[in-house]
């Protein structure tokens, strides 16, 4: 028990870090189902903004490049899902089923078109971590909170930036309008397939960007299966969050922090088999959706095909 | 009177051409996607010709390559029975997987230790295999009729903490010495080989399984309830159908046969448990029964073509070096073109486009019959007057 308490600053900061990509993602998907898109390909859009970041950074030797990369891995993957769930009103459920299959596969490939099948992992590039003046030199916390990577902070504005969007501007009200009842929002004049469009892109790249953040920021070399399902489990923090952008934030966090502390665990507890560690994250988020989702929530439309007339 | 048969015959003609187009969907998927897997093949500055021809040599070349094939199509059929049995009444369990691994274990636990040897063995594994694959998926069943949770995401979640656990049996419960797998089940409990063959009796328990599921969602009050459920709830309540009822008992359904899959893989291909066993199951067995349109006997055929896939794959990858993921990301094209052409069909606008279609063609004869009538007519007050 001492070691653990001698890791809180460990665990805090591991928190912070592993809330990043679920958070990026998160409010992908918020944005996504905002506008009346059920995106469950979250996972996909990840591995291949997590491939494309990779490759990006490691031939320019930038990671700012990698980012970029990802996020337009991203966009571009999510715009097939756009283009069949829109134009085609193909189920959004179904397509990002097929999202789940594709992206991993062409990561995959890709990956061993670059590599090879060598066993050895290829080093990409890291991005270094920044510090901010005064706040970082904080005992405990500060370390933790103000001693991050670009990625994380630009992830932690995202929240009060996209609340202010959906409830202060005109913008962000007509957005959630077209979650709520298309066909209402569309007789008021507002650009439904436009809109949603719009939120495919920026949940493509926000998605891309929680991908890259896993091989930019968190490790440094790309395998396969390293989303490991938290496109699943942001997807939850939706849900959980109740499309609300700090409900989201409150539960990345929840599921940053099991993260955060399944690694401490294994690492200082040893005798209990390591596997069952690594549960906690996933039986976290089934205890905490069983706990506290109520039935009937979240946008009037959401999931359903709009019929353009 | 004529005016009301000439509709009902355009209406019919219109859904004929619906049912043509809607078989012929995953065809052309099929087609579209080669050609595009062949432009990668080509961009890699190879012979997307020669890597077909690999391709289908390797897996339907001879006798031994096709039953390679049809083995690795078995545990495709179980797991897409699976996802077709639970969407067939509107639930999606993407937990295939965990259910099939669970289902292994289970099965592998009761060979090693149990004792039971010979038929009796085989057995008990499977039944432990179909318990404990519906108890898996009955979690999530649970949590969808009691708490309303997505059954998407709670059933992927237990993918992963099956997979866990499963890692925690080889790794540490049944561990075969230094290495992180179980030890092999007995021979006796190995399933019946044809001899010669890779072949396994577990392949024609899947096709009787593929034609047993057809005929209870067909034939049966049963199935015919479930598939309401999934067509219109609301309508079913209506009915007075248990709507919950059915959606759990099919949910479990689904479990039991992916969880049977997984038993019918251990003991007939696998043995032993480790590593990567089961990984992907659960979602090819989605992709290939979404490309069926949910048909089982379609499901059959599509798992066996994804087999030939999977077993070509390796071929095409020794001889022209192009990984075998490109068929993985043949077989996603697949399903989104099916699935967008299938969208496509029933888009009110294509719906008004073969309704046109299906007049134009009509308008000749319904012309000619008209004609017909007047003439019948006139002929008719002739004979009345004389």
């Amino acid at each position: 028990m001492d070691t653990i308490l001698s890791a809180l600053p460990d665990i805090l900061s591991a928190t912070m870090r592993m809330t990043v990509p679920l958070l990026l993602v998160a409010i992908a998907e918020l944005f996504s189902e905002r506008a009346g898109m059920v995106n469950i390909g979250l996972d996909g859009l990840m591995s291949g903004g997590a491939l494309a970041g990779f490759l990006a950074g490691y031939f320019s030797g930038n990671p700012w490049v990698g980012v970029l990369a990802g996020m337009v891995a991203g966009v571009l993957i999510n715009l097939i899902y756009a283009y069949c769930t829109i134009k085609l009103c193909v189920d959004q459920v179904v397509l990002g089923m097929a999202i789940n299959i594709l992206a991993p596969a062409l990561a995959s490939f890709f990956y061993k078109v670059a590599f090879g099948d060598s066993s050895a992992l290829a080093q990409g590039v890291q991005m270094a971590t920044v510090s901010i003046p005064l706040l970082s030199d904080i005992p405990v916390i500060g370390p933790a909170l103000f001693q991050q990577t670009p990625l994380a902070y630009i992830a932690y504005l995202l929240v009060p930036l996209s609340a202010m969007f959906f409830t202060q501007y005109r913008a962000g009200l007509n957005y959630c309008a077209v979650g709520e009842n298309p066909q209402a929002a569309d007789t008021l004049g507002i650009n439904v397939i436009g809109t949603k469009v719009l939120a495919c892109v920026i949940c493509g790249a926000l998605s891309g960007l929680g991908g890259a953040f896993l091989t930019l920021c968190y490790t440094s070399t790309y395998a396969d299966g390293i989303v490991a399902g938290r496109g699943f489990i942001a997807l939850s923090a939706v849900i959980f969050g109740r499309w609300q952008s700090l409900g989201v934030l409150v539960a990345c966090m929840l599921f940053g922090f099991c993260d955060a502390l399944q690694i401490v665990l294994q690492v200082n507890i040893q005798g209990t088999p390591y596997q069952f560690f690594q549960m906690i994250p996933y039986m976290v988020t089934l205890i905490a959706l069983v706990l506290f989702v109520s039935k009937h929530m979240g946008p009037a439309a959401n999931g359903q095909p709009y019929y353009h007339e | 009177m004529s005016a009301i048969t000439d509709k009902k015959q355009r209406e019919s003609l219109a859904m004929r051409y619906e049912r043509i187009f809607s078989f012929l969907a995953p065809l052309v998927a099929i087609l579209i996607s080669f050609v595009i897997g062949g432009i990668v093949i080509a961009c890699l500055g190879k012979n997307p010709v020669q890597g077909y021809a690999l391709l289908f040599s390797g897996s339907l070349g001879n006798p031994q390559k096709i039953a390679s094939s049809l083995v690795s199509a078995c545990p495709l059929i179980f797991t897409s029975l699976a996802a077709a049995f639970a969407y067939k009444c509107g639930v999606f369990n993407l937990g295939g997987e965990g259910q099939f691994i669970m289902g292994a274990v289970a099965s592998v636990t009761v060979a090693l230790t149990s004792g039971v040897e010979g038929v009796p063995g085989i057995l008990l594994c499977i039944l432990a295999g179909i318990i404990v694959g519906a108890v898996w998926a009955a979690i999530s069943a649970v949590m969808k009729i009691v708490r309303g949770l997505n059954e998407m995401i709670t059933s992927i979640m237990l993918n992963y903490v099956a997979t866990l656990f499963m890692s925690y049996v080889y790794t540490s419960v049944l561990r075969d010495g230094a290495n992180p797998q179980t030890p092999s089940v007995p021979d006796s409990l190995m399933l019946y080989k044809f001899p010669g063959f890779r072949i396994h009796a577990g392949v024609i328990v899947a096709v009787i399984l593929t034609i047993l599921v057809a005929y209870v969602l067909d034939k049966t009050s049963f199935g015919f309830k479930v598939r309401a459920v999934g067509l219109n709830p609301l309508a079913s309540r209506v009915n007075g159908f248990p709507v919950k009822a059915l959606i759990f008992v099919s949910f479990i359904i689904s479990g039991a046969i992916a969880g049977m899959g997984g038993s019918i893989e251990l003991l007939g291909k696998q043995y032993r448990l480790m590593s990567g066993f089961g990984s992907g199951f659960g979602f090819d067995g989605v992709a290939v029964a979404l490309i069926a349109q949910l048909s089982p006997i379609g499901s059959l055929f599509v798992a066996i073509f994804f087999g030939i896939l999977t077993t070509g794959a390796s071929s095409m990858q020794v001889g022209i070096a192009v990984p075998t993921a490109i068929v993985e990301i043949i077989r996603a094209l697949i399903i989104i073109f099916s699935v967008s052409g299938m969208a496509w069909l029933r888009l009110p606008k294509t719906k008004q486009f073969l309704a046109v279609l299906a007049a134009r063609r009509d308008a000749k004869p319904a012309r000619a019959e008209g004609a017909m009538a007047s003439v019948a007519g006139t002929t008719g007050k002739e004979g009345a007057r004389a």
